[in-house]
């Protein structure tokens, strides 16, 4: 519409540029047939992106709260306090799945199924997350895709919602899972729980080696795969300083190895946001 | 042990689905491919619109017969593309569709003089118009974006029906466009793909004003019009 109201000052036939587009302008029909179309079209739009909008907050919703869950299962020390933020952390884990987590399903249910992928996935992600390392803190066992999609299912009266998790967002999930397992075997040393630590270890390890046989896939879990090997190398050289210094030191000391791993840290395992 | 046989559960499944999911983007990727040899195919065809205006007719039939190619095509994809995953391919055939929204709604044009509904571009490609939970269907912003490649084309084709001496046609596309603006600027878009094309549109309705006010000025227009 740039060219409406800009005079030429050519004005023999009492003319401009602009009078010729308001001309046509004025001339359109208040409803014709096609702003009719474009106005069913703006509906759809205008649904398309509101339920994007709504999809965007419970995921952010999930993934405040799976943060939290999985710092409060990081914050126990003794084993007694483990067993009872394993257990707060179940019943936070439930609530999620029966709030927000339902309230994705109830919102795709009947829109196409990836349409919205997008805006749901760094929820699932980090859902995973938490599940997963709450499940392998109370024994040692992670659970499988077909496992958590069934916790995902809901009984309504007349039928059946299922919240979609795809596979990719099980996997990226399940791959930031081992930054939480290497900083768990990073605060079982200074806990002086050596077992646990070897534990968690071979954990990322499995976690690494079952990536590392993967191909084909896309670029979010390549770059994923970087950090994950990352993870690896901290988690194994806390162990050799362990194994190495453990005998001849208390656990205390060995922590001044520490601030060098801890310093990196922060900068890449979240590697979400 | 059990929980590195639960590991490897997890991703001996993954790999699977991956390897399945790489297969049939294999399938898609080759019917595409046909498909939009046939889209390029039209494309050239409809051409022969900027300097023979007599050849117009016969460039319409010979689109709707490679429409009806397009046709089966868009009936194979159906098949293969599993239902419910239709967003997860779609970047397959988005660009290729993009086209013969366009196409589609030029030679509708070029026949009658009508804009081609949702509806009917979807009946001609023989899928559903309709946004479903599962199911092959016509995006709405696919057929917007065919939308606004059909002003680009028709600015084009305003300019070079004065130049052999149709001084009529402009007008018609004038009205035309300013409809199709009128009705884009109902949209609430977003800061998108589609969004970024629409604002490409002014640059149409500009260069077609420029046209049909150089005709006015000239007194070129129809006099039955101007009345």
């Amino acid at each position: 519409m740039s060219g409406r109201g800009r005079y030429r000052g050519n004005s023999c036939h009492g003319k401009t540029l602009s009078s010729v587009a308001k001309e046509t302008a004025t001339s359109l029909p208040e409803d014709s047939p096609v702003l009719q179309m474009f106005k069913i079209a703006a509906h759809k739009l205008n649904d398309r992106q509101d339920r994007h909008e709504r999809l965007v907050k419970l995921s952010r919703d999930v993934t405040i709260e799976s943060k939290r869950i999985i710092f409060l299962l990081h914050s126990a020390i003794t084993k007694t306090s483990a067993e009872k933020s394993i257990h707060e952390a179940k019943e936070r884990l439930q609530k999620l799945i029966q709030g927000p987590l339902k309230g994705i399903g109830l919102e795709l249910e009947n829109s196409p199924a990836h349409l919205h992928s997008r805006a749901v996935t760094p929820g699932f992600q980090e859902f995973i997350e938490a599940r997963m390392f709450c499940s392998f803190m109370e024994n040692k066992l992670l659970i499988t895709w077909p496992e958590v999609q069934k916790e995902l299912e809901y009984k309504e009266e007349d039928r059946t919602v299922i919240t979609m998790v795809p596979q990719l967002d099980y996997m990226l999930g399940l791959a930031d899972l081992t930054g939480e397992l290497m900083r768990k075997a990073i605060n079982s040393i200074s806990s002086g729980d050596s077992e646990e630590c070897f534990d968690s270890c071979q954990a990322v390890r499995d976690l690494y080696t079952g990536y590392l046989g993967i191909f084909g896939t896309g670029k979010e879990l390549a770059r994923k795969l970087s950090t994950t090997r990352n993870n690896v190398f901290k988690v194994e050289s806390a162990v050799y300083a362990l194994r190495v210094r453990g005998g001849e030191a208390p656990p205390t000391l060995l922590l001044a190895a520490k601030p060098d791993w801890e310093r990196n840290d922060h900068s890449d395992d979240e590697g979400f946001f | 042990m059990s929980s590195n046989h639960i590991i490897n559960t997890i991703f001996g499944e993954f790999q699977k689905n991956l390897d399945q999911e790489q297969e049939i983007r294999e399938v898609i990727r080759n019917i595409c491919k046909d498909v939009d040899q046939i889209s390029r195919e039209t494309t050239t065809v409809l051409q022969v619109i900027h300097h023979d205006e007599t050849a117009i007719p016969a460039a319409c039939l010979k689109a709707r017969e490679l429409f009806e190619k397009a046709n089966v095509g868009y009936n194979k994809l159906k098949e293969v593309v599993p239902s419910g995953d239709y967003y997860k391919y779609q970047d397959h055939w988005r660009y290729m569709t993009q086209r013969y929204c366009y196409l589609i709604s030029l030679t509708i044009w070029l026949e009658k003089g009508l804009l081609a509904t949702h509806e009917t571009v979807a009946a001609i490609l023989g899928i559903s118009a309709e946004e479903q939970k599962e199911g092959f269907h016509l995006d709405i912003e696919e057929y917007l974006v065919g939308l606004l490649h059909l002003c680009t084309e028709l600015a084009r084709l305003a300019v070079n029906s004065v130049t052999h001496g149709d001084y009529n046609k402009p007008q018609q596309i004038s009205k035309f466009v300013m409809e199709l603006n009128a009705g884009f600027r109902l949209l609430n878009l977003k800061n998108d793909h589609l969004r970024k094309r629409f604002d490409a549109l002014k640059y149409d309705v500009k260069k077609i004003e420029e046209v049909v006010y150089d005709l006015s000025i000239r007194g070129l227009l129809p006099k039955t019009e101007n009345a």
